[in-house]
């Protein structure tokens, strides 16, 4: 790819998502935009990027954009975080939420829906009194093919295999041809959202947990310090916000502090109990 | 990305393998399995009893008494072994072909195998704990993925992944990963379930360069069953090559870290008599 088709994309992609493609990501382009261009019937990644010029507000640089930000996704990734919200967060928040029995979960970048089913399981396996109460799910993206996914919940063997244990599998899936569908009951209880992170966050409610894991990463610093100050604003009292393992709010928003939980590592507003 | 949906078809279009050797790698993951039930699915499918026996007889296993019965290989080389026989004799038309996008010629897949199947019969010895035995099948297959995947790399995928090791120091399987949207273990563990191999054999499968993530003592054994594996062959040819295995792999599995260089050790110099086993089938 030359290095002025790859310079448009990555100062587009910059505007439209403000992830950070650094000089020498020419191959990561590269690769995408050949698979778009194969998929929209464009015999080349140069004639591709010159459809996007010709109209920098369309269809195809909207796909441009979904192309680069899809990311690697599984069910239980770094399982660590979940062993947390099961043996911590959720018994600490079923206490100080008894009162109202509301409590409320965003998952900001839900690719397609592996995570928010994760969590969903986790609450229907452990505690299942959850289930009854006022519990609002929202699981927000970028990229409207994914989300569409989330909603359809239906995932590949090769998908199903990355990370979601058999018994698990049994109990919440059901095959339908060579796929397998999450239950709809559960996948009904969630909201699935197109959100641009570094756009207005509308009709955001207050929130208990805040998984935002693996996506501060494509981020430059003052979008991360913007993105973690929304995030604050959000936040109920007690509520907490779960990053990747290579993230942190340190050195870019100090009104968090770091609470570990045996192999994780979680956030939440400081001086709150 | 790679064409997800082709390749699981391509995986599951792969020739099934026999029942009986299905039925005994089902077997030998039950805990409760007895060689007289193994003996029974082994002497039903005479194809499979003439090889087991070709390999109960080679030089790695016979003794000065030739084995003549079903029964007598079993308790000779033992479920585990007999088994990994099995499987071998099962997947060798695969594991033998050339795969030019991984740089394998005619019979390295199979050599690199067999070296994994080799240093997993040599680990109980070395290990602080069981080795269960559906490991000897996984380190066989381990590979048998980069069948499917190198029937679809295409030049340019090959250059990404190379960009992707070199600029962003991705191991392969990260790179393959970033570029394909897949890696040749997970594609490895769809061939497995479509032969209907017991679950923590395509997990062994699956896992095998990042046994952490597979939570299972199987994905830590067949992974160390790999990196042994390329020990024996860089033994073989040109003395030890450097062994950059994970520390928290061995600590989990060695009683100590020392035992890693005797066990290379051993499992390369039994290598080409095991061999002869594996290549009898």
């Amino acid at each position: 790819m030359n290095t002025a088709d790859f310079d448009f994309v990555r100062k587009y992609i910059r505007e439209a998502a403000a992830i950070v493609l650094e000089p020498g990501k020419e191959y990561l382009v590269e690769s995408r935009l050949q698979t778009l261009a194969r998929e929209e019937k464009i015999a080349t990644v140069d004639e591709l990027v010159a459809k996007m010029r010709l109209n920098p507000q369309g269809d195809l640089a909207r796909k441009v954009v979904d192309a680069m930000t899809t990311n690697e996704t599984s069910f239980f990734r770094d399982l660590h975080p979940f062993e947390a919200l099961k043996k911590t967060l959720l018994p600490e928040l079923l206490k100080r939420r008894a009162g109202d029995r509301q409590l409320s979960f965003w998952c900001g970048a839900a690719s397609t829906g592996q995570e928010t089913f994760s969590v969903l399981m986790t609450i229907a396996e452990h505690f299942p009194e959850l289930l009854g109460w006022n519990l609002s799910y929202l699981a927000t993206d970028l990229c409207s093919k994914a989300l569409a996914r989330c909603t359809n919940g239906r995932f590949s063997q090769l998908e199903v295999n990355r990370g979601l244990p058999a018994q698990l599998m049994v109990k919440y899936f059901t095959r339908q041809g060579a796929e397998w569908e999450f239950r709809p009951e559960l996948r009904k209880r969630v909201d699935f959202r197109e959100m641009n992170l570094v756009r207005d966050w509308h009709r955001m409610p207050p929130l208990d947990i805040v998984f935002l894991r693996n996506v501060l990463i494509y981020f430059d610093v003052e979008t991360k310090k913007a993105i973690l100050a929304k995030v604050r604003k959000v936040l109920r009292p007690g509520g907490y916000l779960l990053l990747g393992g290579a993230e942190t709010t340190f050195n870019l928003d100090d009104a968090f502090e770091r609470v570990v939980l045996e192999k994780t590592t979680c956030y939440r507003v400081k001086n709150e109990s | 990305m790679i064409d997800l949906d082709r390749l699981i078809e391509q995986a599951n279009a792969m020739a099934p393998f026999p029942a009986s050797t299905v039925r005994l790698a089902q077997m030998a993951a039950d805990p409760d399995c007895n060689l007289t039930d193994v003996a029974e699915v082994i002497a039903y499918d005479q194809a499979l009893t003439l090889k087991l026996l070709r390999g109960a007889n080679s030089a790695a296993s016979a003794s000065a008494t030739p084995v003549t019965s079903v029964q007598e290989a079993v308790s000779r080389l033992g479920t585990s072994r007999l088994v990994a026989l099995a499987v071998a004799s099962a997947a060798r038309p695969q594991l033998c072909q050339q795969i030019p996008a991984y740089g394998l010629d005619e019979g390295a897949l199979w050599r690199h195998s067999v070296a994994a199947a080799v240093a997993a019969e040599t680990m109980p010895n070395f290990c602080g704990t069981t080795v269960p035995s559906e490991v000897f099948t996984a380190a066989l297959l381990h590979d048998v993925g980069k069948l499917i995947m190198g029937r679809f790399l295409s030049p340019d995928d090959l250059r990404f992944i190379a960009e992707a090791r070199d600029v962003d120091h991705l191991s392969q399987l990260e790179a393959e990963a970033l570029i394909l949207g897949v890696h040749h273990g997970e594609l490895g563990g769809l061939i497995a379930q479509h032969w209907d191999l017991p679950p923590r054999v395509v997990q062994g499968i699956i896992y095998h360069h990042n046994p952490t993530e597979g939570h299972d003592v199987v994905c830590d054994f067949t992974y160390l069953a790999n990196e042994v594996a390329k020990q024996i062959e860089a033994g073989i040819e040109e003395g030890r090559g450097d062994f950059a295995i994970s520390s928290e792999v061995t600590a989990r599995l060695l009683t100590s870290p020392a035992q890693l260089d005797t066990l290379c050790t051993i499992a390369t110099g039994r290598f080409a008599e095991v061999s002869l086993r594996y290549n009898a089938v």
